[in-house]
């Protein structure tokens, strides 16, 4: 599959991101091989006008990259997600709730915050960043 | 000294103008978008592994209301005759409402891109450029009662049944608690359609544009919306004398929710108090 150069620069930038956070996006390189083994979170579409990625990451979670740029999948208890453009719609899949930023997102283009936020460490809850920003 | 927080609809003219006059002298120094970056690093799922102190979580609700009483802090050095009205959107209900007025929180955004026009806190008026946010918007945004899918704000009657509940959270203590009053506060249902969005959610829902994401904290309704939920708590706290802050012990080990939720005694992050150190505002402020 040929990506296109400014999803692969983009996938540079979240790599770059996955140094910052732990590696969160590690696997953006790695998307399987034709005839290879299927990737379950893989999706690759346009939604709307924007580029919808999916993907495993080095976990095997789902991560997702619009237009390039990375969108946090946080994981719901009732099995769903929700993104930081929408934190009080449950999607039942990462498409789904990738789709419902999107439709939230009008012409704007997302953040690095938006990648990568509520990242923790601190085992009293916070994120790092609160402390260092 | 015992302050009072009003109902923003009570508000004199001076009063609005005090208000959004300090609100916009912490936007000034840099203060107010270490509080939104506050409120977006500690946002935590319930699906995850990890610890949630401010949302999906039994203390949603001192969290916020440390939250509230910070932000409220600053304002008060600025001016310390302010204190943050609340937004009784049961009541105030419509785009039409005095809240939404050029001289307070200005109104809704415009059709083609979300943007607030009106008030002090529009991008056009020179003083409100967003710097903490999920996208490269620089502008305020909001989308009332969401159009293309529309919404309305809580009832009174919905209200009510949330005053109802009779213990303050429940097992398994996140989104998915099916009773206790922080989760029915808080607005996590299952079902189809606009039924998900309850009370505390479905107003962040309502109002749109920023206010539904991780920033919401941009928008300074944020604060108005989260003092009345705090009020709606002050005022169950007050018919359930006896309903204390649950869990009173960590979840042990073994339990899904070991280590993921703030029990009665521990401390919640970035300020280390413990949710029953909030449950008691009365020698700090009350609610008019
Ligand atoms: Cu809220």
């Amino acid at each position: 599959m040929i990506v296109p150069r400014r999803v692969a620069l983009r996938s540079l930038f979240a790599l770059a991101v996955t140094a910052f956070t732990g590696g969160a996006l590690g696997r953006v390189a790695s998307r399987p091989e034709p005839g290879g083994t299927r990737d379950p979170h893989a999706f690759d579409e346009v939604y709307r006008g924007r580029r919808l990625l999916g993907f495993s990451g080095p976990g095997g979670e789902p991560t997702v990259l619009v237009d390039g740029w990375p969108l946090h999948l946080m994981r719901c208890a009732d099995g769903g997600y929700v993104t930081p453009i929408d934190h009080y719609e449950s999607c039942p899949t990462p498409l789904a709730a990738t789709r419902a930023a999107v439709d939230e997102l009008g012409t704007a283009r997302l953040s690095p915050l938006a990648g990568a936020h509520g990242v923790p460490t601190d085992p009293t809850g916070g994120s790092p960043r609160g402390v260092h920003a | 000294m015992v302050y009072t927080r009003k109902n923003q609809r009570d508000l004199t003219g001076a009063e609005r103008r005090k208000f959004v006059a300090a609100v916009l002298e912490l936007k000034r120094t840099g203060a107010y978008d270490r509080f939104v970056r506050t409120h977006i690093d500690h946002y935590t799922a319930d699906g995850e592994g990890r610890r949630r102190i401010a949302h999906m979580t039994p203390s949603f609700l001192p969290w916020h209301r440390k939250f509230l009483l910070e932000f409220e802090t600053a304002l008060r050095r600025i001016d310390p005759t302010v204190s943050v009205p609340y937004w009784d959107w049961t009541r105030d209900n419509s785009p039409a409402s005095s809240i939404w007025r050029e001289d307070f929180m200005g109104g809704n955004g415009r059709r083609a891109d979300l943007q607030v026009m009106t008030g002090p806190f529009a991008h056009s008026a020179g003083r409100w450029t967003i710097t903490q946010s999920m996208t490269d918007t620089r502008y305020l945004t909001r989308d009332f009662g969401r159009p293309r899918d529309p919404i309305a704000l809580p009832t009174a009657a919905q209200l009510d049944e949330v005053m109802r509940e009779r213990v303050y959270d429940a097992a398994p203590w996140n989104s998915t608690s099916a009773t206790g009053f922080r989760n029915a506060l808080e607005g996590w249902a299952s079902g189809r359609g606009n039924d998900r969005f309850r009370i505390h959610n479905r107003v962040h829902r309502w109002v749109g544009g920023l206010m539904l994401g991780g920033g919401s904290v941009n928008d300074p309704v944020f604060w108005l919306h989260h003092a009345f939920v705090d009020l709606v708590w002050s005022r169950w706290q007050q018919r359930n004398p006896g309903a204390a802050y649950l869990p009173a012990e960590p979840p042990p080990l073994g339990d899904a929710q070991y280590r993921k939720v703030v029990a009665r005694h521990e401390p919640m992050a970035p300020w280390g108090v413990t949710p029953v150190s909030m449950f008691d505002h009365s020698r700090i402020y009350r609610y008019a």
